[in-house]
């Protein structure tokens, strides 16, 4: 029985239904099933009793446990997400969020320019962000790469050059758009203090690609100067 | 009508958001007809039947059915509470209201009686009550003529709602009102015989329910050889048998497998006196779900409540006396779960 459960396509009990948690459950929900679980089955458990023997009950435990190791550990659970055919359709928020920002914040840190690592074919000269592909052209990169001091204006133009809608932005980091509209309007009156004005720039360049910390020193240097 | 509510201490409140989680994580699926469209040459029964098994007796299946049927009632539904304790009736104790001359029993023994006549008002509008009231010896042994002119009673009993409250045991006559209707409710109790008796009396139902479809799909001798050799086959319970079948039959089997999971059990579990017995519903629904191979959701956690059989001594019905026991509202949500798989209809 044991191997029959390891083999997802002969079974068609799998993991996620032993623990019964959605294949979409959070590691909060999983660990929670799993006790409740481990509770149910436990030998002494009295809602086992007349349904499953004890030996029944130690085998449902030992496929429980199975489960919970395989379902707790990340790559684990992925592993068996490709072997039963389930996608990452719908990944968390906690899956997906710290792994794509990892992804990009990496490859500006490798490649100091403003890429995304391509994830399938891309014809030559071509790059994409988040959100778009779009034709890389070297001169402004090394402009990009070589600015000091960048305006709003400059964001701007980084984000047209790269293909990416404001409302997409402002969807992603959950800032308004108007504030956004500020932003690249050098509107100085409209944005709010220091700190917050930064945070929202690490996260704008970030969606674009960019080395975050350079471009957003570099913008700080320009609001300050400017900013009453 | 809204009762204001008196601020309640700290433990009071602790305990009462944690049986509101509890009432919250359980939900009614909602019922579908296709069971009597498909299969009882296209009548639908006349109103949503609710069946209150339980396997032991004194686990609360009258009071269940009893608060249930006063609940539905005030929410505006037209219902009927039908006491099927043939030998044993003592619903109209648990309501308290008098003895009435005419009961199912009389409906039994005489073939000209009509069922709309049996039906009692009772002090709450809108719930009307068919007694057993009857003491004539031999009535809990009816046979299936009698059974069957019961059940198409109840069938086409007209209104929205109709409360069975059945004996205790396994008796076939038990387990065919159980099997008739839309919820199949099974009260529990937290202790260890009440528990063995509520698998026995689901499994009873089960087997019932295989017994008769497996001669109308003709899977009677498949059935046999697999429970024969079921040792060699790691045949250990309902749903492995279920599986098994369907991976011989390929038509018929998924055919079966879908009959038998109409069957979904609803989980009462009553009398429960610590949080982590009200939790023990949750166990139940996982054991019979791996057991059966089908969900049977647990619906609804009450509390133990010694006001129970202190409004019963004085024969009044809980509801109607102790309005300031945890068990009103845990009934009233229970009893909103099930209404709200049908939305009230306007009458024009």
């Amino acid at each position: 029985m044991n191997r029959r459960m390891r083999d997802p396509e002969e079974s068609s009990q799998t993991f996620y239904d032993l623990l019964e948690v959605n294949e979409s459950a959070g590691p909060v929900d999983i660990y929670q099933a799993y006790q409740r679980a481990k509770a149910t089955y436990a030998p002494n458990s009295p809602a086992i009793y007349s349904m499953f023997s004890p030996d029944e009950a130690k085998e449902l435990m030992a496929l429980i446990e199975e489960a919970y190791q395989v379902l707790s550990h990340q790559g684990r659970r992925k592993a068996y997400d490709q072997k039963l055919g389930i996608g990452p359709a719908q990944p968390t928020r906690s899956q997906s969020l710290p792994s794509a920002s990892f992804q990009v914040s990496n490859s500006v840190r490798t490649e100091s320019v403003a890429l995304a690592p391509p994830r399938d074919e891309l014809p030559e000269g071509f790059a994409r962000t988040r959100f778009s592909i779009y034709e890389v052209k070297p001169e402004f990169e090394a402009q990009v790469s070589a600015l000091e001091v960048c305006s709003g204006e400059m964001l701007q133009k980084i984000r047209l050059y790269k293909g990416v809608a404001l409302e997409q932005i402002a969807t992603e980091i959950r800032a308004s758009k108007n504030m956004l509209v500020a932003l690249e309007a050098d509107d100085f009156e409209a944005l709010p203090v220091a700190v917050f004005t930064r945070g929202f720039v690490v996260h704008y360049t970030r969606l674009l690609g960019l080395n975050e910390n350079k471009i957003a020193d570099a913008y700080m240097k320009h609001f300050r100067a400017n900013k009453v | 009508m809204e009762k204001r509510q008196a601020p309640l201490h700290s433990t009071q409140r602790s305990r009462r958001e944690a049986w509101i989680r509890i009432n919250q994580a359980v939900s009614v699926p909602a019922q579908k007809h296709f069971e009597f469209v498909d299969r009882r040459g296209k009548v639908k029964p006349a109103s949503t039947i609710i069946a209150i098994g339980g396997g032991k007796g004194g686990v609360g299946k009258s009071f269940v059915s009893s608060s249930l049927g006063i609940f539905l009632a005030h929410l505006g539904y037209k219902t009927t509470l039908i006491d099927l304790d043939l030998g044993a009736a003592n619903l109209h104790t648990a309501l308290g209201t008098p003895l009435s001359s005419k009961g199912i029993n009389e409906f039994i023994l005489d073939p000209n009686m009509e069922f709309s006549s049996l039906a009692q008002d009772t002090s709450w509008p809108r719930l009307k009550l068919v007694s057993g009231s009857s003491e004539t010896l031999d009535v809990a042994n009816i046979d299936d003529s009698q059974r069957s002119r019961v059940m198409s009673a109840i069938f086409r009993n007209p209104c929205d709602f109709t409360v069975l409250d059945l004996s205790a045991g396994t008796h076939s006559a038990t387990l065919d009102f159980f099997l008739m209707a839309q919820h199949k409710i099974v009260v529990v109790t937290p202790d260890p015989s009440s528990i063995e008796n509520a698998y026995r009396f689901l499994k009873s139902g089960f087997f019932r329910k295989l017994r008769r479809y497996e001669h109308q799909l003709h899977l009677a001798s498949q059935i046999d050889a697999l429970m024969a050799n079921r040792e060699a086959l790691k045949i250990r319970n309902p749903g492995q048998l279920i599986k098994h079948i369907s991976t011989q039959e390929p038509v018929l089997g998924p055919k079966l497998k879908s009959l038998m999971s109409e069957l979904n059990f609803q989980i009462v579990l009553n009398q429960a006196r610590t949080r982590q017995e009200a939790e023990m519903g949750f166990a139940l629904q996982s054991v019979c779900h791996k057991y059966f191979g089908f969900p049977c959701p647990f619906v609804g956690a009450l509390d133990y409540d010694n006001a129970v059989w202190q409004s019963l001594r004085q024969r009044h019905h809980l509801l109607s006396s102790n309005r300031q026991s945890h068990l009103y509202g845990q009934l009233m949500s229970l009893a909103r779960k099930i209404a709200k798989s049908q939305p009230l209809q306007a009458v024009i």
